[in-house]
């Protein structure tokens, strides 16, 4: 029941800050300024996490094909499962963990210290003001951040390959090409855009809605993560299975 | 209550960071950071032996955390099942082995999956509510207040959190298998009509036991670090409010990057890494 009521809750704020945005228009240099403290402050977290992916991606598919003699496989099943699910999805924990939680606990912080509430009697929408630019400036850097992902876990797992498994770079490169479409790359970006607008406005939602104190503060850091995280996946399924299922 | 005393932590940094100075580069604040946790790892190992041991603390904790962590362990992992069933009968479909497909879900969620996204899991859910807790004591002075009254801290409070989390994150692995393998089955047979007697008859063709010993053993290596970061960020909060928020930011971080890369060490160990 509470949790329908707060579903309820999250639809009017995404329809108001939908209306504010339009209304007051969308904050271009903020815009940018949220972009690139995204998009920078979660690339080294992210880029160490795909190159770990990577490696085990190319170990465990080769372990799991090798007793089926199709050692030369694991080409297809790291471009098949690193490009089409795994690059979207750690790109999106990686932000969720990240920038995420700065988004929840800054405008956390911001909401029991009243500053929220100066905005609002100063004439300030806080959603024009606050969500929007990391909404938007989010939007902007997951495609990016989901693409290096993509690539550095495909030189990792090649090089791991490669080196650790004795795999031919050739035979590799050949099963990879084949494992994936163009197509595949638009369905990626389709998918980190979604990403990023959930991970976005759940973590500015949680922060807005924060109990007062400190533990609340900590609270609303925790459920934003988890909820970005676990909705990120289960969505995930979702659009796998309308992009590729059937 | 204290028989033989073990030595007091030596004093834990201030905002600032004891002896730390502004010019100081990020590599070596990086690694008196891992200096300070390692102190802290020594000093919980040492209470690990000396009495008193709270046993119901420790129990309260490892049941809370399973409990609370177990909703968001299962629908990560159920709906991953259900996208590795999806993609791998596209490969297999190609070279038409689907009846393979089963072998695959079932090494690819025992060894791998399940393993990562609990502990994932762990340290967003737990590892974050654990630092967030210990956090907020610390910023209301509860803790001071604990040891003033001469009850250790580290003892009665840390350990057994950390013991929670490091317990809990093996019992979630095993739910995270259960319901990684369901999602492949329902993936393949219910949504895509593969014959179910095929998918359960191959369902152990290329896994052994072995395979789930060897993910409770990483899970439990993996929900060490995650108790261990999560009780010393918690542990040294300092700053208010913004400091809970920037100490469970950090545990989810640095929990995930170090599980990580210790996974892949993990596993090249275990399932042998090297070529033919």
């Amino acid at each position: 029941m509470s949790f329908l009521a707060a579903l309820g809750q999250f639809c009017f704020f995404l329809v108001d800050l939908a209306t504010a945005a339009l209304r007051h228009g969308i904050p271009w240099r903020a815009v940018l300024a949220e972009a690139y403290k995204i998009g920078v402050r979660s690339l080294p977290i992210l880029l160490t996490i795909a190159v770990f992916v990577g490696t085990n991606l190319s170990l465990q598919g080769y372990n799991a094909f090798r007793p089926l003699g199709g050692g030369r496989l694991v080409g297809m099943f790291v471009a098949l499962a690193g490009v089409r699910e795994l690059g979207p999805i750690i790109a999106a924990a990686m932000v969720a963990a990240k920038a995420g939680t700065e988004m929840a606990s800054q405008i956390g912080v911001m909401r029991i210290r009243e500053q929220i509430d100066a905005l609002d009697v100063m004439a300030v929408n806080p959603l024009a003001y606050l969500v929007a630019p990391r909404m938007l400036g989010s939007v902007l850097v997951m495609p990016a951040l989901t693409i290096i992902a993509v690539f550095v876990m495909l030189a990792s797992a090649l090089a791991t390959a490669v080196f650790q498994l004795g795999v031919k770079p050739a035979a590799f490169l050949e099963f990879a090409i084949r494992g994936v479409q163009p197509i595949d790359l638009v369905y990626v970006q389709v998918k980190s855009f979604i990403f990023g607008v959930i991970i976005c406005t759940v973590s500015c939602w949680f922060g807005f809605t924060c109990k007062s104190g400190p533990e609340g503060v900590g609270e609303a850091t925790n459920k934003a993560v988890v909820t970005a995280a676990v909705t990120c996946v289960s969505l995930n399924f979702f659009l796998s299975q309308l992009m590729y299922g059937g | 209550m204290s028989a033989a005393p073990i030595p007091p932590l030596p004093p834990l940094p201030a905002a600032a960071g004891v002896g730390a100075s502004a010019d100081e580069g990020a590599t070596v604040q990086a690694l008196r950071e891992i200096g300070r946790i390692g102190i802290f790892a020594g000093a919980l190992a040492a209470r690990l032996f000396r009495r008193p041991f709270f046993w119901s603390e420790a129990l309260y904790h490892l049941w809370t955390t399973t409990l609370r962590c177990l909703l968001p362990v299962v629908a990560v992992t159920l709906p991953f099942g259900m996208v590795i069933a999806l993609q791998g009968l596209e490969i297999f479909r190609m070279f038409g082995a689907e009846r393979l497909l089963s072998s695959l879900v079932s090494v690819a969620v025992l060894r791998e999956l399940s393993p990562v996204l609990a502990s994932v899991l762990v340290a967003a859910q737990g590892g974050s509510s654990t630092a967030a807790e210990l956090g907020s004591m610390r910023i209301k002075e509860e803790i001071d207040a604990t040891e003033v009254m001469a009850v250790d801290g580290l003892q009665y409070l840390v350990l057994p959190r950390f013991l929670g989390l490091m317990l809990a994150t093996p019992l979630l692995n095993i739910a995270g298998n259960v319901a990684g393998l369901v999602g492949g089955y329902v993936m393949a047979v219910w949504i895509e009509g593969e014959p179910g007697g095929i998918f359960l008859g191959n369902l152990w063709a290329l896994t052994a036991p072995m395979d789930v010993w060897a993910g409770l053993l990483k899970t439990l290596v993996f929900g060490a670090v995650i108790g261990l970061v999560a009780c010393y960020q918690g542990y040294n909060t300092t700053g208010g409010a913004a400091g809970v928020g920037r100490a469970v930011n950090d545990t989810v971080v640095q929990a995930v990057l170090v599980f990580i890369v210790a996974n892949y060490f993990l596993t090249s160990a275990l399932f042998g890494g090297m070529g033919p």
